[in-house]
């Protein structure tokens, strides 16, 4: 099932002469798949993974979120459509400082305000939990180790249930042993929970744990691989 | 559905807030101290007014019609041909009997306004006598009754009642110091001489105190009918002093008096017309300072939420990715401005008060009596004073807070990537 369509999606920024940071990619996201975006540094990964996320606008062509064209909606519909079905995960936590994990985790559940604050503080306790954070949730980030930081920002994309998981180099700050972890709680997302997962990575070691790897080479779209590359 | 979020984004304001203690507590001081001093000076700057402008109202009558025209009347050519084109000028004006005619009638007329009460008397100059020393005094006859409603001489009497006029025969209100340079005191008896040279024995029955400016020192009360016979004019009367149930009433009330009757009726705005143009200054001053201080206090505000916005453009990227809007960020950075206010009122509320409590309880010795400072305790001042902050901040607030709503996500994140 196509989670995300992308239709000939450029995106340039002003400029005399105009940079191209994303000239012309067209692909489908699947559902129950781990996808990767790989490619040499500036070489439009994560410009196309903000695409991806609703949180950059193409300059031109479409982006389909569940088959609808989302390319035309407004500020306030695009940050509903991030809030309930997007979750995502960057290189460096960015977590908000003066909030525990707890609270962090909480932050989409209580702006989204579909449960009542107990409902609210069980599922963001049930999500720590599952990310092996149990009994942590009252430190404040600064308490936290880099891995623990970055299972909370998992926690937090999966607050409210969302279909699409996007990372950008989410294990690019991490040792192997935490950095292994999180592509392993990528690809159950993806196989067990069925849901898309996009990560944009330089580092191969996830490429080959992907399902789809696109490659890309200066703004455009080089290969599209499919299947698992043996070890 | 802004209900739903609103305590979210409010605890959101209130962590950044106190993340940044020192810069937040500075700022709500700002508004506090900005609040407590513009309650302290309009407080004092108001009662003050109000206790001057009580006491011009009341040093004498809110009308005074008094026995003068302000233009002679009217020719008799002139009245037969009101268009003529015919002008005349230093004529010989008639020479008018002093006294106001038909005073009945416009006490009558005065009165028929409710709540009004009118009060003739008669003045004019006598000498007092006792031994050698002779002292000048202007000699008011009165209704003791009517006086005492229309002005303040009965409570600004140091022994004695305006009403022992009516039961003692030639009865004498003087001020305290023309009796002690008389060397006389209550119940003693002086001689009065009128212009005519008339003689006859008045008692004292009444002091009034020093410093009475409005009054006197050279003046004295004596029943109307007394005055009238020491006078020599039987049931003349020359002034007819009003008071009104509403004092700003005077204006009107006086052109309509006068433009019956035809004699100047005196109000007390036209008789302190200077005075209070005085007090329009006063008051743009003080408006002016007073908005200088609040001003600077929303400075601090502005201060507090800009550095706020810029020290929190990571933060704003990040709840843009989770899924805020920009009208929730914008929200978020206002309510800061607000928190600030409203601490900053209420602390500045309570300072007002203690400042206020400080200066009411200073004491002045004036004239050999304790005064203390008029203070004005009225909800308007504090409501005046919480309003401009709340619209001060607000506006303070907002124009940074539209900056966090444009900071653009994806460059704080590729900046930091």
């Amino acid at each position: 099932m196509i989670a995300l369509e992308a239709r000939d999606m450029v995106r340039t920024l002003d400029g005399d002469p105009p940079a191209t940071l994303v000239a012309g990619a067209s692909f489908s996201v699947e559902r129950g798949r781990f996808t990767t975006i790989i490619g040499p540094s500036g070489c439009g990964k994560s410009s196309l993974l903000y695409l991806l996320g609703l949180l950059d606008r193409p300059t031109s062509g479409a982006l389909l979120v569940d088959g609808e064209d989302v390319t035309p909606l407004g500020g306030d519909a695009r940050a509903r459509l991030r809030l309930q079905h997007f979750g995502f995960v960057f290189q460096f936590h960015f977590l908000l400082p003066e909030f525990t994990a707890l609270e962090n985790v909480l932050l989409p559940i209580r702006r989204l305000g579909a449960l009542d604050a107990t409902h609210a503080s069980e599922r963001a306790r049930t999500l720590l939990a599952a990310v092996g954070l149990s009994g942590k949730e009252g430190k404040t980030p600064d308490r936290l180790s880099g891995g623990e930081r970055q299972r909370v920002a998992i926690a937090r994309a999966l607050a409210n249930d969302p279909q699409i998981i996007l990372g950008d180099e989410p294990t690019g700050n991490l040792d192997s042993k935490n950095a292994a972890n999180v592509v392993e709680t990528f690809k159950s997302l993806a196989h067990e929970e069925n849901r898309a997962v996009v990560c944009v990575t330089h580092d191969p070691k996830i490429a080959e744990a992907a399902d789809v790897r696109i490659a890309m080479l200066d703004g455009r779209i080089a290969s599209i691989e499919t299947g698992a590359v043996a070890m | 559905m802004i209900g739903a979020r609103l305590p979210l984004l409010i605890d959101i304001a209130i962590k950044h807030l106190a993340g940044r203690k020192r810069q937040s507590v500075v700022a709500v001081f700002g508004v506090a101290v900005g609040v407590g001093f513009f309650l302290a000076v309009s407080a004092l700057m108001v009662g003050s007014q109000n206790d001057f402008i009580t006491r011009l109202i009341d040093a004498a009558p809110h009308i005074v019609v008094t026995d003068e025209i302000r233009s002679p009347r009217p020719q008799p050519g002139t009245i037969a041909f009101p268009r003529g084109a015919v002008i005349l000028r230093h004529f010989k004006t008639r020479t008018e009997a002093r006294g106001i005619k038909d005073w009945p009638a416009l006490v009558a007329a005065a009165d028929a306004v409710p709540g009004t009460i009118a009060s003739p008397s008669l003045s004019g100059g006598i000498t007092l006598k006792l031994g050698g020393h002779e002292e000048a005094l202007g000699v008011i006859g009165i209704d003791p009754e009517k006086e005492t409603r229309v002005s303040t001489v009965e409570s600004n009497l140091r022994a004695g009642h305006l009403r022992d006029l009516e039961t003692t025969q030639g009865g004498l209100v003087v001020g305290e110091e023309l009796a002690a340079r008389l060397g006389v005191g209550m119940g003693d008896v002086v001689a009065a001489t009128s212009a005519s040279g008339a003689t006859r024995s008045l008692r004292i029955v009444g002091l009034m105190k020093r410093g009475q400016t409005a009054i006197g020192d050279t003046s004295g009360y004596v029943l109307l009918r007394e005055a009238q016979s020491l006078l020599e004019r039987p049931f003349i009367i020359n002034r007819i002093g009003i008071k009104l149930r509403d004092p700003y009433a005077a204006d009107p009330v006086a052109k309509r008096l006068e433009a019956r009757f035809g004699y100047k009726a005196q109000s007390w705005q036209e008789r302190s017309s200077d005075i209070l143009s005085v007090l329009v200054t006063r008051n743009v001053i003080m408006y002016t300072v007073v908005s200088a201080i609040l001003l600077v206090a929303s400075f601090g505000i502005y201060t507090a939420v800009s550095t706020s916005v810029s020290d929190k453009r990571r933060d704003i990227a990040i709840l843009r990715s989770i899924g805020f809007s920009q009208g929730d960020l914008q929200l978020v950075f206002v309510i800061e401005g607000l928190i600030v206010a409203l601490i900053g009122i209420l602390l500045g509320w309570m300072l007002g008060f203690g400042l206020m409590s400080a200066l009411g309880s200073l004491r002045f010795p004036i004239a050999g009596e304790t005064q203390y400072l008029p203070l004005d305790h009225g909800a308007r001042q504090y409501l005046i004073a919480a309003t401009a902050s709340l619209l001060a901040g607000i506006v303070a607030a907002w124009l940074p807070a539209r900056k966090a709503a444009r900071v653009d996500p994806v460059d704080i994140l590729r900046g930091a990537a």
